[in-house]
């Protein structure tokens, strides 16, 4: 019998299904049972389901709902329906990191980050679908993945943004209530942005990597894409923390406490005027403006901010290139890297694997001088603000380098290179929606200090609480026919 | 991450949910040996590139991040 649930609840955040699982207005089996039929039948039209784990949440979830009968509440992600990007491991089921190659690979364990979310008792319903390795050295395509191009719900001709591709059109379509998805660099933000959702990419080392798919050492992240600030600080929470299995964890916890943040009066921020007037598509600027305006109106202290001046786009496909081609190595010396969808891909993995240890390295000694460059700049402000993508999602029709942007490159950088910046300093990013351009969502982006998610995410929830960008939902509809 | 021995991997596959069908998946892209110029001529361009850049000699790679 098909469950169905008030359309509300599947856009409904996560203390929101708490309450009312907990009040027993909603059971854990009914819950999870509606948003698992949802993801199968919706899903699919979007290209964004891995594996559906219906089955084995529905056993979950049942185990759940003795826990709560008996008042054994384990905070606000009990019972709560998740998906997971297909490159975190899940005990004796697929894991296929969106690639041929790997489609019939299972693991043994779970990826750390599920088992942390299993102590908290979220329920995984779903693997969701992801760009082939999570684009390895280069890509071309939005179809460069296993699973077809993530189309997006605002607009399936439109491309849903990846690597984390999956995460962002489930979250969207509200398929799950929240999802974890990864950034090398920009994965975990353009999805985010293009779907219309909230994303957070944390410091790295912040979050175990045991059990994710590596594409880069010193450059991936997990972190949770979801509705709301709010709701991707609940999730941080239980996913951070020190993990000995991971050689980049940084040992720390995290605890979502915005209470405890400074009076964002004291908090400066940075941001380039050149990164509305000059970069953004004309069409977005009224609504990057509109949320600068409201960042203004909370009281926080705006200022004028540069990059340190690299070439970043060259410093991180150099370390992403080496890094990525020593760890496929077997399968680009074995040939099966031919396999893979995208024709760029298989070409810069194939060259990759040439790239002298000078370069990388020279690479990574010009990283260290980013990484002093942003200890200056911020120093001198708290968090920068920019949009995280400065045009909306392409179209799936053609390949990304045929619908290059006509207009002329500004002279003034801006923040333009804040993602490959950020990424390669290791901050903490977070996204949030800001309004639409041609009918399809556009976001801005905050980036602070190390270690410095709440203040983000506290500046993140007062944003959300003097707009409702974060509440829009996309014309996503169960029946059949309106795909 | 430890992989299961092949007996395991057919248990397990055999008792997965199955990946939802009717997605749009599509055969493997075929790669011109342009294309493989191309990625190798893009790096060697980045090698000119970072050839050119002047840092100090202390400077040491990023391996480590602090607070």
């Amino acid at each position: 019998m098909a469950a169905s649930l008030p359309e509300d609840l599947y856009f409904g955040g996560i203390k929101e299904l708490n309450r009312k699982l907990q009040s027993r207005e909603i059971s854990a089996v009914e819950l999870v049972r509606a948003f698992s039929e949802r993801l199968e039948t919706i899903g699919p039209r979007y290209n964004a389901v891995a594996l559906s784990l219906a089955k084995p949440a529905a056993k979950e979830a049942k185990d759940i709902d003795g826990d709560l009968k008996r008042q054994r509440f384990r905070g606000p992600l009990q019972g709560i329906p998740y998906g997971a990007k297909d490159l975190l491991a899940v005990a004796k089921q697929p894991t296929t990191w969106g690639a041929r190659p790997y489609a019939q690979q299972v693991f043994d364990e779970d990826a750390t980050v599920i088992a942390k979310l299993q102590k908290p008792d979220a329920v995984l319903i779903g693997k969701l679908a992801m760009i082939e390795l999570a684009g390895g050295p280069d890509y071309n395509s939005a179809a460069a993945s296993y699973t077809g191009p993530g189309l997006n719900p605002w607009d399936p001709t439109r491309w849903s943004g990846g690597s984390s591709s999956g995460s962002g059109i489930a979250v969207a379509a509200g398929l799950v209530t929240f999802a974890l998805g990864s950034e090398t660099s920009g994965s975990i933000l353009c999805p985010a942005a293009f779907c219309g959702v909230t994303g957070l990419r944390p410091t790295y080392g912040l979050v175990s990597r045991h059990g994710a798919m590596a594409l880069s050492w010193t450059l991936d992240k997990i972190g949770p894409i979801a509705r709301s600030a709010e709701d991707c600080g609940l999730v941080l929470q239980a996913i951070a923390g020190g993990d000995d299995q991971d050689p980049g964890s940084a040992g720390k916890s995290f605890y979502y406490a915005p209470e405890f943040t400074r009076d964002l009066k004291m908090v400066k921020v940075g941001l380039a005027t050149e990164d509305i007037d000059d970069w953004a598509e004309p069409a977005a600027r009224p609504a990057f403006q509109a949320a600068y305006d409201v960042i203004r109106s909370m009281g926080l202290d705006i200022t004028e901010a540069k990059l340190p001046h690299f070439d970043y786009d060259l410093l991180i496909d150099t370390i992403i290139s080496a890094e990525a081609a020593s760890i496929f190595e077997p399968l680009i010396v074995s040939g099966k890297v031919d396999e893979l969808q995208d024709a760029k891909q298989i070409a810069a993995f194939k060259a990759a694997i040439d790239i002298p240890a000078r370069d990388y390295l020279k690479a990574m000694r010009v990283r260290s001088l980013i990484q002093s460059g942003f200890r200056d700049l911020l120093a001198e402000v708290d968090v920068l603000l920019a949009p995280a993508f400065y045009d909306i999602a392409p179209k799936i029709n053609l390949p990304f380098d045929q619908q290059q942007d006509k207009r002329p490159t500004p002279k003034k950088p801006g923040l333009s290179a804040l993602i490959p910046a950020a990424n390669m300093a290791g901050l903490p990013a977070l996204c949030l929606p800001c309004g639409f351009a041609n009918g399809m969502p556009v976001a801005i982006q905050l980036v602070g200090r190390p270690f410095t998610e709440n203040l983000l995410l506290t500046i993140g929830r007062e944003f959300q609480a003097r707009t409702d960008w974060h509440k829009r939902r996309p014309p996503v509809s169960a029946s059949p026919a309106a795909a | 991450m430890a992989f299961l021995t092949r007996r395991q991997l057919a248990l397990a596959l055999a008792a997965a949910p199955c990946a939802l069908p009717a997605q749009q998946a599509t055969a493997p892209a075929a790669v011109a040996s342009k294309d493989l110029t191309a990625a190798g001529e893009e790096y060697r361009k980045h090698s000119v590139k970072l050839a050119a850049i002047e840092i100090p000699m202390a400077t040491e790679p990023a391996f480590r991040f602090k607070a």
